[in-house]
């Protein structure tokens, strides 16, 4: 058998070296380099030094707790009603439909739909305002990530809860809770790995989104995705790009500490 | 969790399938304009279609999509399927959960991330970038998919199984082969569906890697859009979005007849 | 005598620290039915899956028609099992499961289809060859695995507690129809089972185990009757085991009195174990009685009322009575001398069979 597993390991192996293992590394040395490539600092001085690239972490940061919490009120609910539909599987599968979507067909359609003389201004004259700059402002970018994320956070939260046992619903209406007291002391606290799973899979991509940002918040270089893209695509300072890398592998491992799984414990 | 829920709460999901859906059919609608922006809609043509069938490039990028997903999860789910297996034979838990962490570490990975590290090893490499470093590159993101969702399957089956085939004059080979793959079969058709539908989808990994010479459908309409708005991508999107439908409601009815099937014996077993 | 077709020499399994097999010595003999018998962690699995293959002894010999097989795999040994989970392939239907060994070993096609017939006519499932394995019941997919074994012609059949899974009824129906099989095909059968009730009845020959040792090998009857220890006793049926002492040959002292039995070659005044079964002992008047017992409790069985009650000295009696009893009264309790067992401690089981040879002829 030893002799199969080698065997079997060989390509995977492979990957884990040359697509894993390597790329992460190779991004941490090249933090390291300057544009002439030399060993340097210069990199994460640059970046911890100027006041811009502080301020676009804090963007990114904040922008992308927004993007999590609107898309978890919304979907919450919507994963519990869902859960007490008939034929919910099928409703379920409405939601995913969605995400066969190109992103970028998507994205597109909000160009459409926010730009100046699109449909949500023609709606808003129709109620009488003047119209509005829509496109290329926080909000439309906040919005739109969010739209494109729902369906990420819906689907774990789903799971969990209609993984529940129906007799333990039934077994706290039993023992005398509320319709709110058993949403609050049984299903909330059961869905909770739903519920992280949801943020881990909403928090990290909204870190590091560029192209929503650069289509709907305009051409602007604002978080951390875009100043990676703009330094690997535009500027060639791949140093640079390389530590702002480095920045967002030390935010995403964070927020995958953040949001582990809690070891189930008993209560002292 | 089955009990009557109230009107607000319908209405409630009502809206967010509206929402949902919004953007999606805007486009659609749009497909049909006779006019050449997304608004002011001025008459019904199918001029757009007419034109997204006269573009040579376009076909030719959706083309290379198509071509770039079915390879790359074709290799992904061998790759991937002989990973599960191995990390499957692997009995040391802490050694399990080492490799684990190492496999998850692309699906929690931001794109840019992705895009940018791979990147840098094609440069290293000194590959060209084009065709090769997109599919390498799909093929790398959507390994980890295929293992997640071929080892659950394997963790299911019962060990005797192997030894039952074993114990029939089996040789490792035949094992695999004709006991072990058939019964992760579901598994491996869901890991190649997911890489598949992970590389349609894929826009910032693709966006790094690929050349001058080669684009995908994502990284074409990206191009388009900054230029400015052309209708012949709705009558694209419109097509892609019968062809979900139809694969995604296809899917749902197989699995609904397979799942009344299995009722249907349980019933039988049970009467 | 038959012939012997396995020999395990000082075998010996080990888990890294963990011995599960303690040097087992075992002869088994061409067209019998063998009995494994033992509670979970006994080694008797252990024991099957050093016969079929799928581990290895950590040391010792297993010999196979005169071959040590040591090392030779699952796949080349003419052995088969029929495993506890059934073990049969999810993605093959009736047919293609029975069929499975024959088109490894490249059987054309007419055989096989003559073969599979067969094999399904006699587990008594003729016209199931489409059937998927998920319509199947219990009882059926045991059928099945036990078909699929044997067409595989096997010399030994190994059987992983088949039966567990099933419930009582069919469970009955099943141990009759398989030692009705075996001896039919006249194919050994190594058959494991926690179940001392199934070993009894379905054996021709019981290996009762505990801890990863064979405590005691005989037929059915010879270990019912002569249980070597404690846990032997008590594993197989339910039995009154009192503390006593042999005074001499054929008179052994319990409960405060002596009384005559059939036992002997033990040293005077050794100290013994006695071991009496609920169903010898009889209930009458106290002053009929050999012994003279108070009632505690009692419950109905079905076929037999069984009381418990205790004696003078405290001693706790189990009774299989015909006829129900009143709570706390006093009764006569009555029993033969040939219903008395005498254990030894610490017997080895060679030396139980010598001296039974001793003074039995």
């Amino acid at each position: 058998m030893l002799k199969n597993r080698l065997f079997y390991f060989i390509p995977y192996g492979l990957w884990l070296i040359l697509f894993v293992g390597a790329p992460i590394v190779l991004m941490f040395g090249e933090s390291f380099l300057s544009m002439a490539h030399h060993f340097t600092f210069a990199n994460y001085q640059n970046f911890l030094g100027s006041g811009i690239y502080l301020q676009m972490m804090f963007n990114s940061i904040w922008y992308a707790f927004l993007i999590t919490v609107i898309t978890l009120l919304i979907s919450f609910p919507t994963a519990l009603f869902l859960s007490n539909l008939k034929y919910k599987q099928f409703w379920l599968l409405l939601i995913i439909l969605p995400t066969w979507i190109n992103l970028l067909l998507k994205t597109y359609a909000f160009i459409g739909l926010l730009s100046k003389n699109g449909s949500v201004n023609h709606f808003i004259q129709l109620l009488g305002f003047a119209p509005q700059q829509l496109l290329f402002t926080d909000a439309s970018f906040i919005l739109v990530a969010a739209y494109i994320e729902i369906p990420f956070m819906i689907l774990p939260i789903f799971n969990s809860i209609n993984e529940i046992d129906n007799s333990l619903i039934n077994a706290s209406y039993d023992l005398g809770a509320t319709r709110w007291q058993t949403f609050r002391r049984v299903i909330l606290p059961l869905s909770a790995d739903g519920i992280r799973a949801g943020i881990q899979a909403v928090f990290i991509p909204s870190l590091s989104l560029f192209m929503i940002t650069r289509l709907i918040g305009g051409n602007r270089v604002i978080t951390l995705g875009t100043a990676i893209e703009e330094h690997f695509l535009v500027t060639q300072n791949w140093g640079l790009g390389s530590t702002i890398g480095v920045v967002l592998i030390v935010a995403m491992v964070i927020t995958m500490v953040l949001t582990r799984e809690r070891k189930k414990r008993g209560r002292k | 969790m089955v009990e009557k829920q109230s009107r607000w709460a319908n209405l409630y999901l009502i809206i967010i399938f509206i929402v949902l859906y919004l953007p999606i059919f805007y486009l659609i609608f749009y497909s049909f304009n006779a006019g050449e922006y997304m608004q002011n809609f001025s008459g019904f043509s199918l001029k757009h279609y007419g034109e997204l069938f006269a573009d040579n490039r376009m076909l030719q990028i959706v083309l290379n999509t198509f071509v770039v997903a079915l390879l790359s999860s074709l290799l992904a789910t061998i790759i991937g399927t002989f990973g599960a297996l191995g990390i499957y034979g692997v009995k040391n838990p802490l050694m399990k959960n080492v490799l684990l962490s190492l496999n998850n570490i692309l699906l929690v990975s931001p794109d840019v991330i992705i895009g940018a590290s791979f990147l840098i090893f094609f440069t290293l490499l000194g590959l060209g970038l084009g065709f090769g470093s997109v599919l390498m590159s799909h093929i790398a993101f959507s390994i980890p998919i295929v293992v997640l969702m071929v080892l659950p399957k394997l963790n299911e089956m019962s060990t005797t199984l192997v030894d039952a085939a074993q114990d029939l004059g089996a040789n490792s080979w035949q094992v695999l082969t004709r006991v072990i793959l058939p019964y992760l079969a579901p598994g491996i058709y869901a890991g190649f569906f997911m890489a598949f539908t992970y590389s349609l989808d894929d826009f910032a990994v693709t966006f790094f890697v690929t050349g001058n010479g080669f684009s995908t459908l994502a990284v074409e309409i990206y191009s388009r859009a900054r230029q400015g708005v052309s209708l012949e991508i709705n009558a694209l999107s419109a097509l892609m979005f019968i062809i979900s439908l139809l694969l995604v409601t296809g899917y749902f009815f197989i699995n609904q007849y397979n799942l009344k099937r299995k009722k249907q014996y349980k019933k039988g077993r049970n009467g | 005598m038959a012939q012997t077709i396995i020999e395990f020499k000082n075998v010996v399994k080990s888990y890294e620290e963990t011995q599960v097999l303690k040097g087992v010595d075992l002869t088994i003999e061409a067209g019998k039915f063998y009995t494994l018998l033992g509670p979970s962690g006994s080694g008797k699995t252990t024991i099957l899956r050093l016969i079929a293959g799928f581990s290895s002894a950590t040391s010792g010999d297993i010999i196979f028609d005169g071959q040590r097989i040591n090392d030779v795999p699952a796949n080349k040994r003419r052995v088969n099992t029929v495993f506890q989970n059934y073990a049969l392939f999810p993605n093959m239907n009736v047919f293609e499961n029975v069929a499975f060994g024959m088109t490894l070993k490249g059987v054309s096609k007419g055989k096989i289809k003559e073969k599979v017939t067969s094999m399904l006519g006699m587990v008594q499932l003729a016209g199931y060859e489409d059937r998927s394995i998920d319509e199947l019941s219990g009882g059926q997919q045991q059928r099945v695995a036990i078909a699929r074994a044997l067409a595989n012609d096997p010399e030994i059949l190994l059987l992983d507690e088949p039966l567990s899974a099933l419930d009582y009824k069919l469970r009955k129906d099943m141990q009759y129809e398989l030692r009705e099989l075996q001896q039919r095909l006249g194919i050994t059968f190594i058959f494991v089972t926690h179940d001392q009730e199934e070993a009894l009845a379905m054996s021709d020959w019981i290996f009762v185990m505990n801890e990863g040792k064979i405590l005691q090998n005989g037929t059915p009857v010879d270990i019912y009757d002569e249980p070597i220890n404690h846990f032997v006793a008590n594993f197989i049926g339910e039995s009154n085991i009192i503390e006593g002492v042999m005074r001499e040959d054929y008179l052994v002292s319990f409960a405060g009195k002596e009384f005559e039995n059939v036992d002997a070659g033990m040293r005077p005044n050794e100290r013994v174990e006695v071991v009496l079964r609920p169903e010898d002992l009889d209930l009458t008047t106290p002053e009929n009685g050999k012994l003279v017992v108070t009632i505690d409790a009692q419950s109905f069985r079905g076929d037999y009322y069984e009381i418990s009650a205790h004696d003078d000295d405290n001693n706790e009696w189990r009774i299989q009575a015909t006829n129900p009893s009143i709570i706390n009264t006093r009764q006569g309790l009555t029993f033969d001398p040939e219903d008395i067992h005498i254990m030894r401690f610490d017997e080895s089981e060679d030396d139980f069979d010598a001296r039974l040879e001793n003074y039995e002829d």
